[in-house]
């Protein structure tokens, strides 16, 4: 078996694959979590997801996190620390109540703070935030160490990786594939699995199948290394609007705008973030970065003196319905789809490998679940 | 030099990390940069990436490539916030 793409989900899917003793290879055309999975933000997010099947399987995908650092054998910087989505102005309170409400109903630990308990409990942000919703069940990981840990576990269950290896044609013959073509040879396989997130629907090109996956970019700045700032991470509620706004929507902020905010374990801030369908161009402008840093010095003023000393442009995999593809296509035997998690990537990689895992096998468990990450769903709007 | 010699001093990585990684299949400064965090600190590889091509070079028997493997990103050097952010008030 191929899986093509070394990021979250394909070293994801790679380890569930090996572990289950299927012969696997994973291909990337560059560094193992060096795309999107290496110029992400840091948090899993529960309570950011839509109440639903987003949430069921960021749930279930955070239970796997649980012992994922023991399963791996390596340090994941996990830590369930909290997140927090905070409200600028009173005029957001409402509507933040009701997406408290909605997700108390759904099952989740979340509560709306007032100003004072959410200044408590992040000193670092400005007076004027009105309040801000806050999960425990929220949690971080480093997403590098994430997809390196992936890929070295899968390579002990005899997973081969090959990196610097670009695939530029996938082989089929009678309506199956029969194997892969790349930059480095010819590789048989009768079932290849697309992770290749962003680049998805290029790869889906060479087997005739259209996938409608954009790629959605990023900035996020980092800066010098600091003490403590933070307690877990923290969104704003203009995220939220920005993140789930369908394309076309008036309410999106200027250049998809919403502050997402981390710590690493060193030290750094990862500040982000913007959203912007721009095609692969990675030039992200001043204008950009600027107004990032503007959203993000008025949240936590407190940063105003920090030194940014990077900055990191992604692309997102986005589908237009909040939900990744996780499936066989019909028209070619043996080419499965595991792409399109927009910016869940981190918080839904361990269950996407079972995920494939169970398609593979046609398993019960997770039917009703497979059967809303259809690719058919992209063509019936 | 021996394994305790620090590489990435900004990062504090030593030669022993690095070597670890090439172990497991890095042959870039950027794979290694992945893996180790060498180069990522607040000189931006600016001191170490030469030494850590070099050691890919003796180790992987490849030529030092012509382009840097660590990719340059703004700022050009550390840069406030406040710099940054300007005084635009639209956002």
């Amino acid at each position: 078996m191929v899986v093509i793409g070394g990021g979250v989900i394909g070293t994801s899917v790679a380890y569930q694959l090996a572990k289950t003793k299927r012969k696997v290879m994973l291909i990337e055309k560059g560094e193992i979590g060096g795309q999107t999975s290496g110029s992400c933000d840091k948090a899993i997010f529960l309570q950011s997801k839509q109440p639903g099947l987003p949430i069921q399987m960021a749930k279930a995908s955070m239970r796997l996190y649980e012992n994922l650092e023991d399963e791996l054998g390596m340090s994941i910087e996990f830590k369930k620390n909290g997140g927090m989505i905070v409200i600028e102005s009173d005029t957001h309170m409402d509507a933040m109540a009701k997406f408290v409400k909605e997700r108390k109903k759904a099952g989740m630990d979340v509560k709306l703070l007032d100003r004072n308990e959410t200044l408590a409990w992040q000193p670092g942000l400005s007076s004027h935030i009105a309040g801000a919703a806050f999960s425990k069940e929220d949690a971080e990981v480093n997403p590098l160490r994430l997809s390196q840990a992936f890929a070295q576990a899968a390579k002990r269950y005899g997973a081969v990786v090959r990196t610097h290896t670009e695939v530029t044609d996938i082989i089929c013959a009678d309506g199956k594939v029969t194997g892969v073509q790349t930059t480095d040879g010819k590789i048989a396989a009768e079932t290849v699995v697309n992770a290749a997130g962003p680049f998805a629907s290029q790869i889906a090109e060479m087997t005739g199948i259209g996938l409608t996956i954009m790629p959605r970019r990023g900035a996020i700045l980092i800066t010098e290394k600091i003490e403590p700032f933070i307690h877990g991470n923290i969104l704003c509620s203009q995220y939220i609007a920005a993140k789930h706004a369908a394309s076309g929507d008036g309410d999106i902020p200027p250049y998809g705008i919403g502050l997402s905010l981390g710590q690493t374990e060193r030290g750094n801030l990862l500040i982000g973030a913007s959203r912007e369908f721009k095609g692969y161009d990675k030039a992200v402008g001043p204008d950009v970065l600027s107004a990032i840093a503007s959203h993000a010095t008025r949240i936590a003023p407190a940063l105003n003196n920090v030194n940014i000393i990077r900055t990191m442009v992604g692309f997102r995999p986005f589908t237009g319905d909040g939900l990744p593809i996780i499936d066989k296509a019909k028209a070619v035997e043996g080419f499965i789809t595991a792409a399109g998690h927009e910016g869940d990537g981190i918080a839904l990689a361990p269950i996407t490998g079972h995920l494939v895992i169970s398609l593979l096998e046609d398993e019960e468990h997770y039917k009703d679940w497979l059967k809303r990450l259809r690719l058919e769903r992209m063509h019936e709007v | 030099m021996d394994k305790r010699t620090e590489i990435c001093r900004c990062e504090e990585v030593k030669l022993g990390e690095i070597l670890n990684a090439i172990n497991n299949g890095a042959k870039t400064s950027k794979a290694l940069k992945l893996a180790t965090r060498a180069g990522m600190g607040i000189c931006q590889g600016r001191t170490c990436q030469p030494v850590l091509e070099q050691i890919i070079s003796y180790y992987t028997n490849q030529n030092i490539q012509e382009t840097p493997g660590l990719s340059t990103n703004h700022p050009v050097r550390p840069l406030s916030l406040e710099e940054l952010a300007g005084n635009r008030k639209d956002l």
